[in-house]
């Protein structure tokens, strides 16, 4: 019965982050607009712009490789399979024996590396230039990754993340000024993320290719504020052995997560403006030194063994 | 370890040893397939010994003076190593076989004297027969009398764990542990043993000797180490140690990182990517060191662990990339990323090898390269936290290292593959390519199978042939069909359920978006709405990327422009003042000036992040 539970609680898992990556996309961008005191177009409208695509014929240049035609799928599949380990409303969920936080940033890069590869192989030169810049921020932005999560699993003795949650629910992801520090450098990524956003994805891909790649960028945000949301702020998610009212309840505070990180991102970002690309590096170097205090911190501190 | 299996493999090193000595005397082809035979019976007998567990071995061969007959050892570290340097053997003589008429002789004899010298280093169980092997693999890879060194550095290693009027074999040094001066004094010489066997030769270019780097030279570095520091010297073992050979790891991984994601070559990125595995090993040794100073069994272990994956896999996967870029290089008649292209249409089989070997050698789920840095990581996490600052932040620079090593390798591979591999050929040389003849590319491919085997199966892989190994350096059996951690409460990566995952959500996307419509159209090349040039109607293939550009521009440091806010001017003679006149007109200087820049608000981030490392470091240094 547990198994069934927990493959139950995985589907309906995938169904709500499905659902929730281009409706959070649409009530971002019309949350930017609403903050610059304009109308703002429909927040249904990412949903519409992925039916809309996949009914567009596909166009592919000559000379491309399987690698074109299937690298948008496996970097939405493996942003997918990211999302499916990070908890959301309940832990204790099918794949949690597999939600091993290396593992979810390393599935994060082989979907880069899928999109990247996709670019090159188109043979063009604007396609190319993309796959430089987002290898380029990559270079420092993984790391950045890699080490936040380092910190945090040094303080929690495991990589994985349902482990890492329950600590913090009880209090004991210590010291808190390094989990406050790692708090801090993955919001940096995730505003480097936004920053990072390559537009030239119209001049590589058409039509279902062009709908996966959209959708991947939508996921691939939502899976970095579910893990800010599931580590810093785990108010309401359901234990193992939850009932459906504690799945209710834990669905409704993801909602409300997901409702604060929004407004809380458009706000910033209208209030400050977006990252220029040329300042990304910058932002994320700084991120990276905060993530290694907070390694030394944790070490320094004797936490977690 | 069984009698008759020594035996066979003493027969097996001497009768290579022949074989490189009458090399000159067979043709190329014969020569390639019998040493590829040889070597391949030597992985075979090596195996019941590592998967039935069988008890170490010890013959005396009656060579050499009385009381000092060489001693030879099998025990589990010297059988995995040896089936790892047999197979990469199989691998490179076979290759040199099918490419007879362009392979000569001479690097035939050289692979043949490196496999049987380190073969005989690893089956050594004296510092006689350790150095003896050791010379006979380096003479044939080092020019001139700097061969020398790492065998007599290694003697005198030996020569100094031993107790005083005793022979220097392996047993009697384990019986009586010498003290902490000669125990650290043999592990300085062994390490610079090592430096001198795997420093890279300034100027050469020979695949044949990348090859041998990755699969015998490499490994057999890692053996060295392994058998004086963690297993001779284990009983005086120093956390300082193993904290000075982690970041000198550190330093090499992310060097040779940085090297492989900007060299211009693709046999230089192969070359920079097995060294950087040479460098996540030196990490690993480290780990383990520090985890057996401080009594860690588990610890240890995972250090251990990934240290034999890297060999193994590492070492398979590195000929593998070798022996695809010669062949790529040879038939594309270039090694220059920039004149590379379309080579998965070209050479499709040779491609999809070296794509492995490329996974295999990057930080990519489901690579047996992502196994080996996760174990690090486990390796760091595990890893006792006790000795003040001046030991832990070590740690944590090296976990930034892991970190950033990774990444760098991972945009290394994209260049590799999406320039080289993908996209169109960019000249009319590289265009001309051909696939590699049937036997060449069998055996790539067959390496690429056991590369992608290991990294989706990491966990059986090592337990198969590892297991022994770590039970005798770190008494901690592993676990199979998965790297798993020690405790039941934390499990750990499995990589074949994650590539079951990926798999799932791919074919489901695909799925979800196959819908039925209009069939897809080919639209030509894409030239961004530009007219094809005169004489190109398909395009211009240089417009493509060229693999330059993928390395980040590092994030300033204005710490140092600070200190100089106010400009010095400039001084002009008058002849310069009035050349700049006739340029512009305006007799001004202004522009060689640089202007007032007030500290930016990331300025005050970096002054306040120094500040705090300088604390540390004071701290550090006043306990």
């Amino acid at each position: 019965m547990t198994i069934v539970l927990s493959i139950l609680t995985q589907l309906l898992h995938i169904a709500l982050f499905v659902v929730a990556a281009p409706t959070l996309a649409g009530a971002m961008d019309w949350l930017d607009a609403r903050f610059a005191s304009r109308a703002g177009p429909p927040v249904l409208l990412p949903w519409h712009d992925l039916l809309r695509l996949c009914r567009k014929t596909p166009m592919a240049a000559d000379n491309v490789s399987p690698i074109m035609q299937f690298g948008p799928a496996v970097a939405l599949g493996a942003t997918l399979s990211a999302a499916a380990l990070v908890p959301s409303f309940t832990l204790g969920m099918a794949l949690s024996p597999l939600a091993d936080v290396l593992t979810v940033a390393s599935l994060l890069a082989v979907a880069r590396v899928a999109g990247t590869l996709a670019a090159l192989d188109a043979g063009a030169a604007k396609p190319g230039l993309s796959a430089q810049r987002s290898s380029a921020i990559a270079v420092l932005a993984e790391p950045t990754l890699l080490l936040s999560v380092t910190g945090l699993s040094l303080m929690a003795g495991s990589f994985n993340l349902d482990m890492m949650i329950v600590q913090q629910r009880e209090g004991i992801l210590l010291p808190a000024t390094a989990s406050a520090l790692v708090f801090t450098v993955l919001v940096a990524l995730v505003f480097a993320d936004t920053g990072a956003v390559d537009q030239t994805a119209d001049a590589i891909y058409s039509g279902t290719s062009l709908a996966m790649v959209r959708m991947t960028g939508w996921c691939r945000r939502l899976v970095l504020l579910n893990l800010i949301g599931g580590l810093f702020l785990p108010i309401g998610m359901a234990a193992d052995e939850t009932g459906s009212a504690g799945w209710a309840a834990g669905i409704f505070a993801f909602l409300c997560k997901l409702v604060v990180f929004g407004v809380g991102l458009s706000a910033i970002q209208t209030l400050a403006g977006r990252i220029p690309r040329r300042s990304l590096p910058d932002l994320i170097g700084v991120a990276a030194l905060l993530a290694l205090l907070a390694i030394v911190l944790v070490l320094a501190s004797g936490g977690m063994a | 370890m069984s009698d008759p299996i020594l035996l066979f493999l003493i027969i097996d090193v001497v009768a290579l040893a022949t074989l490189g000595a009458c090399v000159t005397r067979v043709p190329t082809t014969a020569s390639g397939v019998l040493t590829a035979a040889v070597c391949g019976v030597g992985a075979l007998v090596c195996l019941p010994a590592l998967l039935f567990r069988l008890p170490d071995t010890v013959l005396a061969l009656p060579v050499g003076p009385p009381g000092m007959a060489l001693h030879m050892v099998l025990d589990p570290l010297a059988a995995v190593f040896l089936l790892t340097i047999f197979l990469a053997g199989t691998g490179i003589a076979a290759f040199q076989a099918t490419t007879a008429p362009a392979t000569d002789q001479p690097s035939l004899q050289v692979t043949i004297f490196c496999i049987a010298g380190t073969a005989f280093t690893f089956l050594a169980g004296d510092g006689v027969s350790l150095a003896f092997g050791l010379a006979l693999s380096c003479a044939t890879i080092r020019k001139g009398p700097i061969w020398l060194i790492a065998p007599l550095l290694v003697l005198i290693a030996v020569c100094l764990l031993t107790p005083a009027g005793d022979a220097p074999q392996f047993d009697t040094i384990r019986a009586a542990p010498p003290g902490l001066g000669r125990t650290t004094a043999a592990a300085v010489l062994t390490c610079a043993a090592v430096a001198s066997l795997a420093w890279p030769r300034a100027g050469a270019r020979c695949w044949c000797h990348d090859a041998l780097t990755a699969g015998v030279v490499l490994p057999g570095a890692a053996y060295l180490l392994l058998r004086v520091i963690t297993d001779l010297s284990a009983a005086a073992s120093q956390g300082w140690w193993g904290s000075i050979v982690m970041l000198t790891g550190g330093v090499v991984t992310v060097r040779q990182g940085w090297r492989s994601a900007e060299a211009a070559d693709i046999d230089a990125i192969v070359t920079a990517l097995i060294r950087r595995q040479a460098g996540l090993a030196l990490i690993g040794i480290g780990l383990t060191s520090i985890a057996r100073a401080a009594d860690l069994p588990g610890a240890a272990a995972f250090g251990l662990r990934a240290v034999l994956l890297i060999c193994i896999g590492g070492g398979v996967a590195g000929t593998l990339a070798s022996l695809a870029t010669h062949a790529i290089g040879a038939s594309a008649g270039t090694f220059r990323l920039s004149r590379l292209g379309g080579l998965v249409h070209l050479m499709p089989r040779t491609s999809v090898a070296l794509s492995a070997a490329i996974l295999a050698l990057s930080a990519l789920p489901p690579g047996v390269g992502f196994a080996s840095l996760w174990l690090l990581f486990q390796a760091v996490l595990s890893a006792p936290r006790t000795g003040g600052l001046l030991v832990l932040v070590p740690l944590a620079l090296i976990a930034a290292a892991l970190a950033v090593s990774a990444a760098l390798a991972t945009a290394a591979s994209v260049r590799l593959i999406g320039v080289a591999i993908l996209g169109r050929p960019r000249s009319p040389r590289g265009s001309g390519a051909q696939e590699s003849a049937a036997p060449a590319s069998t055996i790539l491919l067959a390496f690429a199978g056991f590369s992608v085997v290991a990294g989706v199966l990491p966990g059986l892989v090592l337990s198969g042939l590892a297991d022994p190994a770590i039970r005798m350096l770190a008494g901690v059996p592993t676990s199979p069909f998965a790297v798993l951690s020690l405790s039941g409460a934390s499990p750990g990566y499995l990589a074949l359920p994650v590539l079951a995952l990926v798999a799932l959500a791919t074919i489901a996307a695909i799925l979800l978006a196959r819908r039925p419509g209009p069939e897809g159209k080919f639209a030509g090349i894409w030239a961004d709405g530009m007219p094809p040039p005169f004489g190109l109607p398909f395009g211009e293939p240089a417009a493509q990327s060229t693999g330059a550009g993928f390395l980040p521009v590092l994030p300033t440091i204005p710490v140092a422009g600070l200190l100089s806010l106010v400009p010095k001017p400039m001084r002009v003679s008058p002849a310069a003042w009035f050349r700049s006149l006739r340029a512009d007109g305006t007799g001004t200087t202004k522009s060689r000036i640089a202007p007032i820049r007030p500290p930016s608000a990331i300025a005050g981030i970096w002054l306040v992040l120094t500040a705090f490392a300088g604390l540390l470091l004071v701290l550090a240094v006043t306990g």
